[in-house]
């Protein structure tokens, strides 16, 4: 008898094969049957006609390494139908850490994550200090599978202290972040990040960018030995840097026998230029045989601001910089005075700053929530005010502290981006799920590469996109016997309406520990979602189960 | 592996000549570098050439230009 | 082209780049930066993307006040003035 049989549906296998007409029964966590009509009985069977099942998707870059702590399902990317996360990116992991080197760590994490200082003070108890003491602290508690990565800044922190921001390492020193490096690997980290622009609480470059490439190369003859992922955050600002770094990771790559990924790779429609030469570099490394996987992300970029600070979204005008750039209280009285107010108007356009300001949207946070969701354009007939205007009241009315966002200005085009998704040389990622919790939603990249880009534009077909975010994943990352419904693999299943799967409209939630706010969206369209034969996520609803496991690698 | 991923997509052989860059000595100065670089401009240039080249030490960084033992270090400007 | 040869690009022999153009765009962590592109002394377009800490330097440094007060505007001399 199986556990769970899955019928009726759209089984798209994560192969890139057509999808078909079947059923998918599930035994002991794993797939153990796939096929247009099994026989058999099962404790549960679940009606999926109309639906496509496929496997569980697999985020390979996020931050979720706090949050794990006192959420196994990392929400809400779970309901997203994903089943497998990768945290530990950007050279930031929260092991191997020593007791001493907690606040430190801390505040690099606050730097990225935005992730309230109570999340680390109430929310779990530091119970560890080696990756395989991490390990234990949140394995039980999974209801998500996680392949997380060692962060080299935190191998530096253990191994040089204070010196880890402030020189190159010794010989000495080298060797023992081998030792440490080895030490997490067997403890099942999947690889090691590393970053060459993140930066701690006050701006200093974080530990890993002191070391220099031998030891990036020591480490990597590291990862060679198991064949383990290296994973970068290149100066994704500049096309030449980018390609540079893409040339070393393929001297790694080469060198040790190791997969390598960069994340992220931005489309940017004022330099049109820059994936293209980055994908052709990529290319060419490639067909050297090396394995350099840059990640693209789905979703747009948007600009988010409030006039408590100076922002270069104003950069056109002015009269606006010039205030803006004041002290707070001088900013204030400036804004209040009807004189320079009338300037900063009359800076905006003609029209008032309609085209300028017109399509900002109110975002939910401190602003009242009659204006939350409407734009600058609404919120300023409804007054009787010009936009440029209305910007500057209703921030007055309150403190300055209400938050505008301008959606969708960068990473945007739908019509370049779509081919670049579905370049085989392209890996989708970089969502950053569990970071910038206060600046914007890092979840549903997912639904929106069903909604965008294969119902859209149709850039790519279900088929390719499920292929991208299962199996091609999980076979860059090494995750063994995962991404695919095969008898065999991992029953990590996800059953979706494809008419339907999408992400939500982002929104605040007050979930992080100390009542801290995050963005979120909700998913629409994912109706069950299995990790490792137990249903996780259905209805709408987080069940009970904690069948997540740290992932077996190849 | 890329064969199994992405097989035949692989068209380009060779590789394209790239922007030029080293990486600083440990506690190298801007000076030393620039010497190392352009061993043929004079130094007052040489190190104004570095500076321009390479925005993301001189301009983008605190402390501002703050060498790292990680850095791309660019030794000509962009390529036509 | 050799490190000298890219000198030799110039009639001061120095790559006298100049701003071509500055815009807004969306950085990667929802903030507005400053994406400026230059035009090199040979002839080689470039840009780069400035956060907004550096964006704001770099206009004051320019001694200008809005985007299209830096096109035209010599890099060296800007960056010096940083």
């Amino acid at each position: 008898m199986f556990d769970l049989i899955i019928a009726g549906g759209t089984v798209v296998d994560g192969t890139g094969a057509k999808g078909f007409i079947g059923d998918v029964a599930v035994k002991d966590g794993r797939i153990a049957a796939v096929g247009e009509r099994l026989d058999g009985d099962a404790r549960r069977t679940i009606d999926a006609t109309g639906r496509v099942v496929a496997p569980g998707f697999i985020d390979p870059h996020t931050h979720f390494d706090v949050q794990l702590l006192w959420d196994g399902a990392a929400r809400p990317a779970l309901a997203h139908g994903i089943t497998a996360v990768v945290p530990g990116n950007c050279s930031l992991s929260l092991a191997p850490l020593r007791a001493k080197d907690r606040r430190a760590l801390v505040g690099m994490f606050q730097q990225i994550e935005e992730m309230p200082p109570e999340a680390f003070s109430e929310a779990f108890e530091w119970t560890w200090e080696d990756f395989a003491g991490y390990r234990e602290a949140i394995e039980p508690g999974l209801s998500i599978n996680v392949a997380p990565l060692v962060g080299h800044s935190v191998i530096r922190l253990w191994v040089m202290g204070e010196a880890a921001n402030q020189r190159a390492a010794t010989p000495d020193e080298v060797a023992a972040m081998q030792d440490l490096l080895r030490q997490s690997l067997d403890a099942g980290a999947v690889g090691l990040s590393t970053s060459f622009v993140d930066v701690d609480e006050n701006g200093r470059p974080v530990p890993s960018r002191f070391a220099d490439f031998s030891e990036l190369d020591a480490l990597s003859a590291v990862l060679g030995e198991q064949r383990r992922m290296l994973q970068i955050v290149p100066e994704f600002y500049a096309t030449d840097i980018t390609i540079a770094r893409v040339d070393q990771l393929a001297e790694l790559s080469l060198k040790h026998g190791i997969p390598t990924t960069f994340s992220p790779l931005f489309d940017n429609r004022l330099a049109p230029e820059n994936v293209s030469r980055v994908l052709t570099r990529v290319e060419e490394q490639f067909a050297r045989g090396a394995q350099v996987w840059p990640q693209m992300q789905t979703r747009p970029i948007d600009i988010s601001f409030s006039l408590l600070r100076p922002s270069l979204f104003f950069a056109r005008f002015p009269r606006w910089v010039r205030v803006l750039r004041l002290p707070l209280p001088e900013r204030i009285a400036a804004l209040k005075n009807a004189e320079i107010a009338d300037k900063m108007i009359e800076d905006a356009g003609p029209d008032g700053g309609m085209a300028a300001f017109g399509e900002l949207v109110v975002r939910a946070g401190e602003a009242p929530e009659h204006l939350v969701g409407r734009t600058l354009a609404e919120i300023a007939a409804e007054r009787g005010q010009s936009p440029a205007r209305a910007l500057i009241d209703v921030s007055l009315e309150h403190g300055l502290d209400v938050a505008f966002v301008a959606a969708s200005r960068g990473h945007d085009d739908t019509s370049r981006i779509g081919p670049m998704l579905a370049s085989p040389f392209v890996h989708i990622g970089a969502s950053d799920g569990g970071a910038h919790l206060a600046s914007f939603a890092t979840y549903g990249d997912t639904g929106y590469l069903f909604s965008e880009f294969v119902r859209g534009s149709g850039a790519l077909s279900l088929e390719q996109a499920v292929r991208k975010i299962t199996s091609d994943t999980a076979r860059i990352w090494g995750l063994k016997g995962r991404g695919e419904l095969k008898p065999g693999f991992a029953a990590d299943v996800v059953v979706f309406d494809p008419d339907t799967i999408a992400r939500g409209e982002e929104r605040p939630e007050f979930d992080m520990p100390g009542d801290g706010m995050r963005y979120v969206r909700d998913s629409s369209g994912v109706e069950t979602v299995v990790v490792n034969g137990e249903v996780a996520w259905e209805g709408g609803r987080y069940t009970d189960a904690k069948s997540g496991v740290i992932c077996p690698l190849n | 592996m890329n064969a199994r991923l992405i097989g035949a997509s692989i068209k380009r052989m060779t590789l394209a000549r790239q922007r030029r860059f080293v990486t600083p000595h440990p506690d190298e100065t801007l000076e030393a570098l620039a010497a190392r670089a352009l061993p043929d401009a004079p130094l007052a240039d040489a190190v104004d050439q570095i500076r321009a080249w390479n925005l993301h030490i001189f301009a983008m960084r605190k402390p501002r230009g703050l060498m790292l033992g990680s850095d791309v270090v660019f030794v000509e400007p962009p390529l036509t | 082209m050799s490190a000298a040869a890219a000198l030799s690009c110039s009639p001061t022999g120095l790559d006298d780049a100049v701003v071509e153009a500055a815009e807004v765009v969306a950085g990667h962590d929802g903030a507005a930066e400053l994406m400026v592109r230059l035009r090199h002394g040979n002839g080689a377009s470039s840009f780069v993307t400035l956060d907004p800490a550096a964006g704001f330097d770099l206009l004051r440094a320019a001694g200008a006040d809005n985007l299209a007060a830096l096109a035209g505007r010599p890099w060296r001399q800007i960056i010096r003035d940083l």
